[in-house]
Parts: C-alpha cells; structure tokens; sequence
C-alpha cells in the first residue's frame, strides 16, 4: 500500500516526467490519423524507406563495432592486470561525454584533404559510410566499456573466486564473468543503437545521408516543411516501443545491479604473456578517442582560433551550463522519486521508469518534433521562446540517466534502513529526506554530474527547437562549422572539451567519495 | 486481558509458494515470545506482516486489539503502528551519529529536544554506550553496535519490541554478553517483545513462552519444560537434544 505522501511525491515526479516526455511523444500519436494525405504522399515514395532502411543498417554495424571494442576492453579493464588500467579507462570514456561531431571534427583536422595526416584517401574514407560507422563505434564504445566494467566491478567477488579455483583465466571469463555482465551488455547495445539512430552531427558534418537528417532539413530551413516532418518521424516510433520492448524482457532490474567499483581492488586476473599485446592493443583504442581531440588543439592553436575565441564564443557556455545544471537538478530530483520506487518495484514508479526509457531510445528527431508541437503555440511561447525549452527537452530525453542511476545505487543500500524508519514512526517524505537521500546520496550526486555532462552533450534533440540568440555551445559550434573560420571551429570544439573536463573534474572533487558506513 | 499481538489465521505466499499457512500467535502484553524455528520455517515473514512490510493474503493482524492488517489490506501503515524492530543487520543509519540514530524516531514521535536528550542519555547508560553520543556507527565495535540498536528500539517506550535474531552473527561470547543486556533490559522495562531465532539457546534465556514454527504454522507453544515434556515434532526433538547435549540446559540462562 502506498502512503499518500508517498503518492502525492510520486505523483509529483511522474508529472515531471509526463510533462516533458510523454506529451511531445502522446502528441505525435495523435497526429497520425491527422497526418492522413501528407503522411501518405511523402511515405508512399520508396525514398524514405530506403533512407530509413540505411539509417538503421548504419547504425547496426556501429553498434556490432562498439560492442566488439566495448566487451572486451571492459572486461580487461575491470577483471585484469592491464597496466593503468583505471587511467585507460578515464582516457577511453572521456569521448562519450563529448558531441560526436566534435570528434568527426576532429578526425576531419586529421584525415581531412589539409589534415594533419590527410591524404586523397583518407578524405574519401573519412566522408564516407565506413568513416561514420568508424566515428560512431569510436565515440560510443565506452558506453558499452563502462557498462560491462561497472557490472562486473559490482558482482560477488565469490562467484568469480569460486570459478578460479576450477578452471582457466579464459573460461573464467567467458563462462562466469560475461554472463554475469549479460544484462548490462544488453542494455549498452540498446543504448548505442538508440545513440547511432539518433545522431545528426556527424552523418551530417560527413555528408552521409541519414534520416534523422532529413527530417531536420524539413525543420531547419533548407526544405522547411513541418508538416512532411511529423510525417517523417512516424516510422521511427516503432523502433523506440521495440528497443522499450527488448529492454523490458531482456534487462528490466537487470540493470540496476551495478556496485560501485569496490571489484577493482579485487585480485585481478593475471593475463601473463599477453599483458604487452593486450595493454597494446588497448591503449591503442584510448587513443583512437583522444586523438582527434589533440588535433582539435593543434589545429586551433596553429591558426590562432584560441585569440579569436572571445569574439565567436558568445553566451553559448553560459547558455550550455546554465541549463544543463538546471535540467540536472530536475532530472536527480526526479531520479530520487521515480528510481527509489523503481527499485523497491512500486508499480507507478517502474511505470515511469520505463516512460523514461522510452524517452531516451525513441530517437532523438522524433522527441524533438513532438516538443515542437507540444510548445510551439501562443500560450506557450514564452517557454518556447526562452531557455525553459532546453530545460525541458533535456529533462525529457535525460530523465533515464537519474531514475536508472539512483535505482541502481538504491539497490545496494539496505532496504531495512528505509524499514526501521518507518517502524520509528517517520512518514515518507521524512524518510526520503533523512534516510533515503543521505544513505544514497553518493549515488544520486554522480547521477546529477551525469546528467549535466549528458546535457551537455546534447546536439541532436536542442538543434531543432533551441530559441534565437541562446544556442548552447555544441549548436553554436555546428552552426559555424560550415561557414567559419576552421581554426575558430576548433577552438570553440576545445573550448567545450575543457567545460566537460573541468565540469566532470570539479564533480568528481564534490561528489562524496565513500558511502556513509 | 487483549493482546499486544494477535494474529489470527494468517496466511501469505510467495509466488505460489504458502509461506505462512493459516498462523495465529499472540504476544500478552509485558511478555517475551520466542518464535523459534528452522531457516524457512517463516519466522521473519511473520515478524514483517506484523510490522506491516508484507500484507498477508488472509487472516487478521491487531494490535492492543485494533485491527492492523486485514486479507489483503493494510489498515496501519508500518510508521502507525508504534512497534520497535531490530533487524539481523541491525540497519543503523550510517549518516547518523548514535544520538541521532536514537533520536530520529523520537523526533517523529513529537518528543521535545529536552525530552529527546533525556531520554537518549538514560537509555545510553543503561547499555553502556554512555559518552558515545556522537559516534558514527562506522566507529563503533560489533557488540556496541548491537547495544545502539536495542537502544534505538526501546527508547521510543513502543508497544511491543521486535527483534530479527539479532544475535546470530556473533560469536559465542558476544553473543552470551549481550544475552544477558537483552533479557535484563527487557524484563526492567516490562516491554513486549517477539524474539525470532532458530537458536533454542537464545529463546530458552529470553523467552516466558516459546513458539515453534515449522512450514509456516505453529506447531508447539509453550514454557520450555512443556517443550520438554512433549515434544511435538522431530525437529522439537532434535533442538531439545542438542540443547541437552551442550550441557546448557542446567546451566544458567544464556550460559552457552
């Protein structure tokens, strides 16, 4: 039974959550008998369908790529004794926090014709599918990495240790370990093929023709009809109920038994004559994902970018930071309610959750569209018109990050904490506040870092509604790609490069490093 | 005289398995029941529906004779019952300093700060704790922790007392010191008490009454000597053996 306080603050959360992410999406269900001869004309042509058809191969064979990197550089990160193994991984992740066009524009200063290793052949590589597919599986990897890690990071030190006594460091891995991490895998593949679906930078900065990008053009400018693009998007929504529908019956609370990284000060497993080739091959992949960002740098610093900088940066950090702190805040808050009751299985709660997840994997084109129709009207335009718009959009496609986030470290802390204070007499509000928030509270400040740098990640879904003059930074900087000064670009890419260091360094400062005990 | 606990043909599953299958059980008021029984029996089950963590699918729970759950419903929410618990883990909250272990169910009570204070020193010296206000249960012994946890559940004066086998995770000496801090307190507070273990040892030093559960029922209640005169089951049998055996059963309450 549910208190009603307790239902008043779930109540309160689910609003958030439906507010932002099931009305832009509700909203283009409904469009679809509406849609009626626009819908019919544009999607009777094979055209779409081809470009749709390609899009989701693409972004196949980028998650077949990531996978492959992904599983097993996790599994050598969290379980062995690759050298530095912690400071790999940081250097391996740190692209995943960043816009992926940032690194196609990176690999652009690099492979490009005038690039720093550029040649003929590498530009028509680089402009090409296999150098998207390339980009994305290099950007997301990490994804896959981290999740694997985390989860066997997080599992009991015993099944492993009951498995070495008995057989070798290779079936230890491939029997014991990897099914272990199974369900964390699944939902890495999920989230990267959800990434890939959605991504509108890099097809575009590469001229690869996607159809995400085909229904920004209708929305941008180019062949500005909204319309064909409501249109447009209705094939994409069976996609996102489908990866909903393979994470419900494969992953569910499967995912949220993640612990900590307690498993790396474990005995790690010796890997013996293969720890040169392996470390090798490894750092090799982490510096596949730093590279571009240092030829970003060289790039800007040879053409004096970094000078420039103050005339072309404009308010886009301030715009980028303001928000993604405010959507952060929102999207914790929210993941304290919604996560806590996902994962003490509270009926409303784990429907939410699961709102959320299919706000995250829908892909990005069609929540925008949705947020449009949703705000773009004349009682709403004063949030439509202001960075509120941001807020929300980000709150919508980011609301998984803090329900998933918080669930997963609920989990691990003792339901009899939350018990013996409701045996003490405390309502739920005061158990939120004074036991549920301080016990977990590790958790849900790193869920909050996650967030803000998420947010400021954000290209794909903030390109089609943010409002005049307040870009954030990853749209100001796709905006000048085509028509400014390179060494500009590059320095505003490493600008944005330092904001997510120093935003995840400053995090890491402030979020408590141990759990209370 | 109405009982603290009454249960009354209490039935829950778990996913189709009957875990607690048609249990009544009271607790008078003052008295120290022992529910005694093997792993899986349903003792903790019992202590949850009591506490109102679980709903039974059938039967009544009342408490002071108000109807506290009902077949499917609960009507007193765990935080409206005005029970004490301590669970097998104790459950500390670790952000908290001892006194503010103590206090936060005070606080929910409505106590005021000097009432709090009082309370919490009086119940500190009287386990031993005295001066360890501000410890964090981090910074504490395995045996300390223990008595801050008693102290928590019994400062708030609840209606009845319930406790997890509390000690089974102690070693033999431990576990005979805090026996003793247990049985004396309780019997000094005339508290009512549900003490669940599997330990015959431990619920024949606290126990006025013991109730063995075997497959989610009660098969025997009573003083040990009844136990003894009749046992009811081999496993009533096999636990008076053992408890023979190790010599404990001339020996001094606890002395094991």
């Amino acid at each position: 039974m549910l208190h009603r306080e307790q239902m008043l603050v779930l109540a309160a959360a689910g609003a958030i959550v439906l507010l932002s992410s099931a009305l832009p999406l509700g909203r283009l269900l409904t469009e679809i008998p509406g849609a009626g001869a626009a819908a019919l004309r544009i999607l009777s042509a094979p055209r779409p369908w081809l470009l749709l058809i390609r899009s989701l191969m693409l972004a196949t064979a980028a998650t077949a790529c990531a996978v492959a990197i992904g599983v097993p550089l996790g599994l050598l990160i969290a379980r062995t004794d690759l050298p530095a193994r912690r400071f790999l991984w940081m250097l391996h992740a740190f692209p995943m926090f960043l816009p992926p066009f940032l690194l196609a524009l990176g690999w652009f200063q690099l492979l490009g014709r005038e690039g720093f290793l550029g040649s003929e052949v590498t530009d028509r590589l680089l402009f090409s599918e296999v150098g998207l597919v390339v980009i994305l599986a290099l950007t997301f990897s990490p994804v896959v990495t981290s999740m694997v890690a985390l989860a066997l990071l997080g599992m009991d030190a015993s099944l492993e240790e009951a498995a070495r006594v008995a057989a070798g460091p290779w079936r230890v891995a491939t029997r014991i370990l990897l099914p272990a991490a199974r369900p964390a895998l699944v939902l890495a593949t999920i989230v990267v093929f959800a990434l890939s679906v959605s991504e509108l930078g890099v097809p575009m900065f590469l001229r690869v023709d996607v159809f995400p990008a085909a229904v920004f053009a209708r929305l941008g400018g180019i062949q500005y009809e909204p319309g064909e693009a409501f249109a447009l998007v209705l094939p994409l929504m069976p996609i996102a109920f489908g990866l909903l529908y393979i994470e419900r019956r494969l992953v569910g609370a499967g995912s949220f038994a993640v612990a900590g990284l307690r498993g790396m000060s474990r005995a790690p497993i010796p890997l013996s004559g293969w720890r040169p080739t392996l470390a090798a091959a490894s750092w090799s992949v982490a510096a596949a994902g730093a590279l571009p960002l240092a030829a970003l740098a060289l790039r800007a610093a040879r053409g004096g970018g970094f000078g420039q900088l103050p005339q072309w940066i404009g308010q886009a950090p301030w715009t980028s930071l303001g928000t993604a702190t405010v959507a952060a805040t929102v999207i914790a808050a929210v993941g304290l309610v919604v996560g806590h009751g996902a994962a003490r299985r509270l009926r409303g709660a784990s429907m939410l959750d699961a709102l959320a997840v299919l706000t995250f994997v829908t892909p990005a084109s069609v929540l925008g569209v949705g947020l449009i129709a949703v705000w773009n009207r004349p009682e709403t335009s004063a949030l439509y018109t202001s960075v509120a718009i941001l807020v929300i959009g980000y709150t919508a496609r980011y609301a998984v990050v803090g329900t998933r986030a918080v669930a997963s470290v609920v989990l691990q802390s003792a339901v009899h904490l939350e018990e013996a204070a409701a045996a003490a007499g405390a309502r739920f509000w005061r158990r939120l506040i004074w036991i549920i928030l301080p016990v977990n509270l590790r958790g849900i400040a790193a869920a909050w870092l996650l967030a803000v740098v998420f947010c400021l990640r954000d290209f794909e879904t903030a390109v089609l509604y943010y409002p005049p003059g307040r870009e954030p930074l990853p749209v100001r900087i796709f905006t000048l790609e085509a028509n400014g000064p390179p060494a500009v670009v590059a320095a505003l890419a490493v600008a944005h490069v330092l904001m997510t260091a120093l935003v995840l360094g400053a995090g890491g400062l402030l979020v408590p490093h141990r759990r209370p005990e | 005289m109405t009982a603290a606990i009454d249960l009354e043909g209490i039935t829950l599953r778990h996913s189709e398995r009957r875990v607690i299958d048609g249990l009544s059980l009271t607790v008078e008021p003052g008295e120290v029941l022992a529910l005694l029984g093997p792993s899986g029996s349903g003792k903790t089950s019992v202590l949850r529906i009591i506490l109102g963590f679980a709903t039974p699918e059938a039967g009544t729970v009342r408490l002071s004779g108000e109807v506290a759950s009902q077949a499917g419903r609960l009507v007193m929410l765990p935080e409206e019952r005005g029970l004490a618990v301590v669970f097998q883990d104790l459950a500390l909250w670790p952000h908290l300093s001892v006194a503010g272990n103590l206090a936060f169910g005070l606080k929910s009570g409505g106590a005021t700060p000097r009432e709090r204070e009082a309370r919490i020193q009086s119940i500190l010296g009287r386990v031993g704790l005295a001066g360890k206000e501000r410890s964090h249960p981090g910074q504490l012994s395995g045996g300390e922790r223990q008595r801050v946890a008693i102290a928590r559940a019994l400062v708030r004066e609840p209606r009845a007392v319930l406790l997890d086998e509390p000690l089974s995770n102690l070693d033999v000496g431990l576990k005979r010191e805090l026996l003793f801090v247990f049985r004396d307190l309780l019997k000094e507070r005339r508290n009512t008490v549900l003490y669940v273990t599997h330990d015959l040892r431990e619920a024949a030093a606290l126990g006025d009454r013991i109730a063995v559960m075997e497959r989610g029922r009660v098969v025997q209640e009573g003083t040990l000597e009844s136990l003894r005169e009749n046992p009811a089951s081999s496993f009533v049998r096999a636990l008076l053996d053992d408890f023979a055996s190790a010599g404990t059963a001339r020996s001094a309450p606890g002395n094991f």
